[in-house]
């Protein structure tokens, strides 16, 4: 014993103590209502905390030793800011712990803090609740984010304890001791024996896979391997959560739980919500990944992680699953479905239900409306006629699209298309001609028909149907589904022919395919770099595709009509302008319209435009040439881009006319 | 009318009001519209969400029938108007601030102030501003001559205000200046 630290004169039971993760200070929690931390340099250096009405139950630092948690018995959580020389309170939880009178019984109720690896910054805490719920704490909202609850569970739970890379968690209760897994708070494993005195302390190994605990009794019990080796370990990182994470990618799927589940075990699942999930979990160890994992049925989906045998690391670039341009991953229970300049599409989550709100931009063309959702859609499209929205096989029900028109007789409209059961949606989109006439007044069916709705299955096509709901065609599909979204006469698709390279390219190609005949009237690859991803596409007011992608650049197709004739023209460059020096913000695309592009601002890190609506901006595009000339420069990148607006008027022309009052008038201003 | 004969010449803070709508401002139309033509000029086509630049009379009337979502100009924020109120504490002369910065400003925290950030504190800025200014005119009043009144970055209300007075002030000094033996009866006022 090298020293006493502190001694409480007044004869109060000291009820923990904790070290901070640099081994600097200690926190002493005791029955006395102020918490001591006392610095272990010099033991002199005393700062009270004060604040709990009763006794100071346990305390938990925070792995940057900046906060520091505690628990008391008067049924408070407080977070104190401990990072400064004068500590100061930051936050109360109530309402989570029971008030305890009875000082002394074990009954605890214990806080293990974890960086919780997975959501940079989303500490979760955890404090137990009154007999069999383990409570996770999320430290961003400080209010109750999870809850561990099981059958199997009865009993106080006394001790509590997370793993080195917080993937498990360990407790401690009447009924034994059980392993939780935190990604989908299930119990994954029991020890067998059964448990009779209470436990007090349980705490996993840091370096191998070993649990031990100490119990009322006076025994100490160490459980060898309780985690089997065929499950990821508890004490070794996944590495694939730095991968993943720095790279951007459009997450499609927000609720992740559920499936996050089995890819967290290690399990991978057939079928394409492997590939809209959240993509962290998905390990770099795996060659098969490389192709989209999900999206080849061939491989069964158990046993990838066979222990036996060395594991190769071969770094594959990932491919980017299919997304969705205008979508959000849910957050905090909302979502934007679509985004695009006809209008907004958000979903807010109630549990059982989506209640899905449609808003116009045009609110004199369009009317909005809102509806309470029990299939849970998760992909929304919105066209010229109508909104299109599908969701995934659950339970009872298989995967349908269903198909919404504008316009006040809309329910005479309205159709669901079912596809078969183990077949997903991983696509949408819906167009067709603007309608001639405000869709508000009652009018007869437009001539020109109701658009075309088209979906992309996991059987590997794309189904056409027509705006009233009779299917028109099944294209087989070429290749891995990534995108699509429709023009007035066409769609426009991005997908993966073959594989993606060892060395960072998407491998990605695009087809423009006529709605009136099927035919394909360009067939390009995409100009994207290498290591960049698309992250918007969509069709400017010419009907041009256009593409930004994760480095900034936005391509619009110049001739794209002309079969075979096209090229990509690049119109933007958001690395290079002037507005974006000295601020950190990224550009969220919503269209492309006569010669600007409509975007969200993002500040900082956000990838996701959030709630409440951001204002649409406007950019004007502009060839990013390299000499700018203050004179002529600028006339020179908007000559550029008016060549390419007044080359999609010549293109649409006809075989006989030469040339339209508008592209006269328009050659007029540029000459 | 009824207005006593000193400012019977001068413009009144209405009539200032209307001829400030004459400017343009930015609005976000929620309705499409052609390119129509009104007396002043043609202005659009409206395309939704795409931001458009009309006179303020037509943005208040299409707000005023929530056709649009204003937007305001850059110098009518929380930031620029308290960098404006430094300014105008800490210089003797008066800042810069746009001709018709009291009447766009009066009619878009009345009619849009859902589509500013923080109108209350804007109010109190543009109060104060307002204080500081009236307070220096006071004094550049004090240094009137027969020829010229030298209070440059005077805005439009402003000068409104102290019109009747100074011209009035000014006709008095010149014929005092030209013979100073006989001076002027002055009017009752």
């Amino acid at each position: 014993m090298s020293g006493i630290v502190t001694a409480n004169p007044g004869g109060d039971t000291i009820r923990s103590v904790a070290v901070d993760p640099y081994s600097n200070r200690i926190a002493v929690t005791s029955d006395d209502k102020a918490v001591k931390v006392i610095d272990l340099q010099d033991t002199k250096n005393i700062v009270l905390l004060e604040g709990h009405t009763r006794g100071v139950r346990r305390a938990s630092w925070h792995p940057s030793g900046t906060l520091l948690a505690t628990c008391g018995c008067d049924g408070k959580i407080i977070i104190w800011d401990v990072s400064g020389a004068e500590p100061k309170l930051e936050k109360t939880i109530e309402g989570i712990i029971p008030t305890v009178i009875d000082t002394t019984r074990l009954q605890n109720t214990v806080m293990t803090v974890r960086y919780h690896g997975i959501q940079p910054g989303n500490t979760s805490w955890w404090p137990r609740g009154p007999t069999v719920q383990i409570i996770s704490v999320s430290k961003s909202t400080w209010s109750k984010s999870t809850t561990y609850t099981s059958g199997d569970l009865s009993g106080a739970i006394t001790a509590l304890c997370l793993s080195p890379n917080g993937a498990y968690l360990a407790s401690a209760s009447k009924s034994g001791v059980f392993i939780w897994s935190t990604q989908d708070r299930k119990i994954k494993y029991r020890f067998n024996e059964p448990q009779v005195a209470t436990v007090t302390q349980i705490v996993f190994s840091p370096s191998s896979n070993l649990l031990a605990w100490t119990d009322m009794d006076g025994s100490l019990t160490r459980w060898k391997d309780p985690i089997p080796k065929d499950a990821p370990s508890p004490h070794e990182v996944q590495k694939v959560e730095q991968t993943i994470r720095s790279r951007a990618r459009a997450v499609l799927l927000g609720e992740a739980t559920d499936d996050m589940v089995d890819d967290a075990a290690g399990e991978n699942e057939k079928g394409p919500d492997f590939d809209l999930d959240d993509d962290m979990l998905m390990d770099d160890d795996f060659v098969v990944d490389d192709l989209g994992g999900g999206m080849l049925d061939d491989e069964p989906e158990v046993d990838k992680w066979k222990g036996e045998g060395v594991r190769e690391m071969v770094s594959v670039t990932k491919a980017q699953p299919p997304f969705k341009p205008g979508a959000t991953p849910m957050e905090g229970k909302r979502r934007y479905l679509a985004f695009n300049m006809i209008g907004v599409i958000e979903a807010t989550d109630q549990d059982t239900h989506h209640i899905v709100n449609v808003e116009f931009h045009d609110k004199s063309a369009r009317k909005s409306y809102h509806f309470t959702d029990y299939f849970k859609y998760d992909l929304a499209t919105l066209g010229e006629r109508g909104a299109v929205y599908s969701c995934p096989p659950d339970g009872d029900h298989t995967a349908h699209v269903a198909y919404k028109p504008y316009g006040s007789w809309a329910t005479q409209g309205e159709w669901t298309y079912d596809l078969p059961p183990g077949t997903k949606v991983i696509g949408l989109a819906a167009g067709g001609p603007p309608p001639r006439k405000s869709l508000l007044s009652k009018s007869d069916v437009d001539i020109q028909g109701n658009g075309n709705v088209v979906v992309a299955t996991t059987e590997g096509d794309l189904t056409f149907l027509s705006g009233g709901g009779v299917e028109r065609w099944l294209m087989g599909f070429e290749g891995e589904f990534v995108s699509m979204v429709a023009g007035n006469e066409w769609l426009f698709v991005v997908f993966r022919d073959g594989s993606t390279s060892m060395d960072g390219s998407q491998n990605l190609k695009c087809q423009l395919i006529r709605f009136a005949d099927f035919t394909v009237v360009q067939d390009k690859r995409l100009p994207l770099l290498k290591g960049h991803t698309p992250k918007w596409i969509g069709i400017n007011s010419d009907g041009a595709p256009c593409v930004y992608d994760s480095a900034g650049h936005l391509h619009v197709m110049h001739h794209f009509s002309i079969p075979g004739r096209c090229t990509w023209a690049r119109v933007l460059d958001a690395q290079r302008l002037e507005r974006r020096k000295g601020k950190g913000e990224t550009y969220w695309p919503v269209g492309v319209t006569d010669g600007n592009l409509m975007y969200l601002i993002l500040k900082g890190r956000q990838e996701h435009p959030g709630w409440p609506r951001p204002l649409i901006q406007d950019l004007p595009l502009c060839m990013p040439f390299r000499r700018t000339d203050p004179k002529e420069g600028p006339m020179e990148q908007q000559f550029a881009i008016e060549t390419l607006h007044l080359d999609a008027l010549r293109d649409a022309l006809g075989p006989d006319e030469l040339a339209s009052d508008e592209i006269a008038a328009k050659e007029l201003e540029l000459g | 009318m009824a207005l006593p004969q000193s400012l019977r010449t001068s413009v009144t803070p209405p009539e200032l009001e209307l001829i400030a709508s004459e400017q343009l401002i930015d609005i976000v139309p929620l309705v499409t519209m052609e390119k129509t033509a009104f007396i002043s000029g043609a202005y659009g086509p409206l395309r939704p969400p795409a931001k458009a630049r009309v006179p303020l009379w037509i943005a208040v009337n299409l707000k005023l029938k929530r056709k649009c979502h204003i937007v305001p100009p850059e110098w009518l924020s929380v930031e620029s108007l308290q960098d404006k109120l430094t300014r105008e504490t800490s210089n003797p002369g008066f800042s810069e601030l746009p001709f018709r910065f009291a009447e766009i400003s009066k009619v878009i925290l009345d009619i849009a102030s859902d589509d500013l950030e923080n109108p209350d504190k804007i109010r109190t800025l543009l109060k104060d501003i307002r204080e500081a200014r009236q307070s220096k005119s006071r004094e550049g009043i004090s240094k009137l001559d027969h020829s010229e009144l030298g209070l440059s970055g005077l805005c439009s209300m402003e000068i409104n205000e102290i019109r009747p007075f100074f011209i009035k002030g000014m006709s008095v000094l010149t014929k005092l200046i030209r013979d100073p033996e006989h001076p002027p009866k002055l009017d009752e006022t």
